[in-house]
């Protein structure tokens, strides 16, 4: 492996852990606030891609109206999701079978939503091009696209942004408070009931902005959140569900193997890797880099 | 009497009729010959034995094993490789395929027996991913590959393809029928009552001295076995069989067919694969509209009716028989006593247990020597 291999790795993981670091924080922050693990969130990264497709080549605008809009559409749709999927059976809450429950009802949204798109925009793959172009030459050719940087940026300021909507705001607080204890909370006057979808709305919304990203390097189709959903789905139990830092971390140590994987073995054994390594960590320390033990285990 | 100890509820009437209904069924090939028809038959016929299967790992066992269709393709892999490549017989290459799976099933549960609900779910499904890949990237020409496994003869290659077809509708049938009662018959036997037991109560189970460990592996094993044999039904059958039998798709078929008809249930899997087998052959030229609606049925399902469509019948069922006892008082013990699981689409044959749902457990825990 040459010098050149190498900092072409370290350039996709830091493109590709950023977004991927995105849409696995909305995961594990549904996961650490309703202990659901949201099946849905593939599908958001789709809509995401189509309405970047939509607003970037079909419309023409600017690709900051494109995040704006996904960031909207997946809000609402990712709100309406919680309404109908998991408000319902919020009264199951202690039901042995929730997390299982949910998990069906979120995966059944998903399938709606990846067949409604398959129905309207047909199965065809779409390129959602972005109108920056150019990029920095970072070492003896490998490139950095100016678009790529953008995205990773902009992924990056809006984990942290995150960060700081959970440490300072209000809601943020609130959020917070229903993960650590929901009926300490409840106590305190948070409420419940609005913070949930809000709550899903907001992590669906960064897999929006995701999937126009996501859209721009891959392609926008009704399948293109299926690999989104698996690698974010690797990410949180690698980092342990429920914690924020360790998603971050776990979304660039995939980004870094699957990179590797790619220059050293080719890009149809990445996927196979990740979950080659998703099941040794399952086997040797199942709660992740950084989550907690959990008492409920066999 | 053993029947009357496995099956408590099922009186003489009711065996009759049970009876009556499969020698119906068994019979239909002889007067329909529609070959695309039959075809879809004997497909959902295949299909259902793989739901069977997962349901007893997924719904009685409650282990979230998602990768349920990499063992029923790894045991139809299995039963092709043994007929192109041995001089077994093809009967019992198709009972290789199971053994195969349930092997690699076994070895399966032990990886999981640390986790608990979506962890486990997260390492069996990456177990099917990997096996999807690998048999998809094979190189060396023993699977196939992308392109699908070598044409095996099947079963029957010596019969006429009607008559072929017929013989494929009585076996399968056959497997269906008898995996159907021994696995109701496992719901009031020891094993059955261990299983559920783990299943809802697993630390205080294991406190009464069942090993989770062992009830676990032995449901894998079961579970395995008979996906094993759909896989190899299915390979003789279609004469092929291909990495597309697995994946997310045809995963989320399965689940909507498990769900929809009562997961945990005995009938559940029957009613939920016939119901979408009807519907997916109807809108067999749209499967944008197919899926959207059986996504839509699905949440309809989980939120509105728990345990399914054999709950929902049970339940009307227990209503209409409770209300008929307080209009006649007479037979009051006939229907107080009886059926939790009338399944009426299955005919009044009730077998056993079949709501789904905790309040399956009534019967005391097994009791063990502590080791």
């Amino acid at each position: 492996m040459s010098a050149t291999d190498i900092v072409g790795i370290l350039v996709t993981t830091f493109i590709l852990g950023s977004i991927y670091g995105l849409v696995a924080i909305g995961m594990t922050l549904i996961y650490g606030t309703l202990r659901i693990l949201d099946m849905s969130q593939g599908s958001m990264v789709m809509i995401g891609s189509f309405v970047g497709w939509g607003i970037l080549v079909v419309a023409g605008w600017n690709p900051v109206v494109a995040i704006l809009f996904a960031f909207v559409a997946t809000f609402l749709l990712g709100t309406f999701t919680q309404l109908v999927s998991v408000q319902p059976l919020m009264k199951r809450r202690n039901a042995i079978d929730f997390e299982m429950i949910t998990f069906i009802t979120t995966f059944a949204v998903a399938i709606v939503f990846t067949n409604l798109a398959l129905e309207i925009f047909g199965p065809q793959q779409r390129n959602v091009t972005f109108v920056i172009a150019g990029g920095i030459n970072v070492y003896n050719g490998v490139n950095l696209p100016y678009q790529s940087l953008a995205m990773a940026i902009v992924s990056i300021v809006l984990m942290a942004g995150l960060g700081v909507f959970l440490a300072r705001t209000r809601w943020g607080m609130a959020i917070r408070a229903v993960a650590q204890d929901l009926d300490a909370a409840r106590l305190m006057g948070v409420p419940v009931g609005k913070l949930y979808p809000l709550t899903m709305g907001l992590a669906s919304a960064l897999a929006g902005i995701a999937g126009v990203f996501l859209g721009g390097l891959y392609f926008a189709s009704p399948n293109a959140g299926d690999q989104p959903l698996l690698i974010a789905l690797i990410v949180v139990i690698f980092g342990g569900l429920g914690s924020l830092p360790g998603t971050v971390y776990a979304a660039y140590a995939i980004g870094f193997i699957q990179a590797t994987a790619e220059v050293l073995v080719g890009t149809t054994w990445a996927l196979p890797i990740l979950y080659g390594v998703i099941l040794l960590v399952l086997i040797v320390r199942p709660q992740g880099l950084m989550g907690k033990p959990s008492e409920a285990r066999l | 009497m053993i029947s009357r100890r496995l099956f408590p509820s099922m009186t003489r009437a009711r065996w009759a009729a049970v009876a009556v209904l499969v020698v119906l069924v068994a019979a239909f090939p002889l007067f329909y010959k529609n070959q695309y028809i039959l075809t879809v038959i004997v497909t959902g016929l295949v299909l259902l034995v793989l739901n069977i299967s997962w349901n007893f790992v997924l719904g009685v066992a409650g282990v979230w094993n998602f990768g349920q269709l990499a063992i029923y393709a790894l045991g139809g892999y299995g039963a092709g490789i043994l007929m192109l490549h041995t001089p077994l017989p093809p009967w019992l290459a198709v009972l290789g395929g199971g053994v195969i799976a349930a092997v690699i099933s076994i070895l399966l549960a032990f990886p999981t027996l640390r986790l608990y609900g979506i962890y486990t779910s997260l390492l069996t499904f990456a177990f099917a991913e990997i096996v999807q890949y690998v048999i998809l990237n094979d190189g060396s020409g023993l699977t196939g590959g992308s392109y699908g496994f070598p044409t095996v003869p099947g079963l029957y290659s010596s019969l006429s393809p009607d008559a072929s077809m017929s013989a494929y509708y009585w076996t399968i049938l056959g497997v269906v029928v008898v995996s159907t009662a021994a696995l109701a018959a496992t719901g009031r036997s020891h094993l059955g009552i261990a299983i559920r037991a783990v299943r809802d109560a697993p630390a205080y189970t294991a406190a009464r001295g069942v090993s989770p460990l062992r009830y676990r592996v032995i449901a894998f094993a079961i579970s395995g076995f008979l996906a094993g044999i759909a896989g190899a039904l299915y390979i003789s059958f279609n004469q092929s069989i291909s990495p597309s039998a697995m994946g997310l798709t045809p995963m989320s078929i399965d689940v909507t067919m498990l769900v929809i008809g009562g997961l945990g249930t005995v009938f559940g899997p029957l009613i939920g694969t016939a119901l979408l087998t009807i519907v997916q052959t109807a809108l067999v030229d749209h499967p944008g509209i197919e899926l959207t609606i059986l996504g839509t049925f699905l949440l309809i399902v989980v939120v509105f009716v728990p345990g399914g469509l054999v709950g929902l019948i049970a339940r009307t069922y227990h209503r209409v028989g409770a209300w008929a006892a307080e209009d006649e008082q007479a037979p009051a013990e006939e229907t107080a006593e009886g059926q939790p699981a009338g399944a009426g689409t299955a005919g009044a044959g009730a077998a056993g247990k079949g709501t789904a749902g905790a309040d399956e457990v009534e019967a005391p825990v097994p009791r063990r020597e502590p080791t």
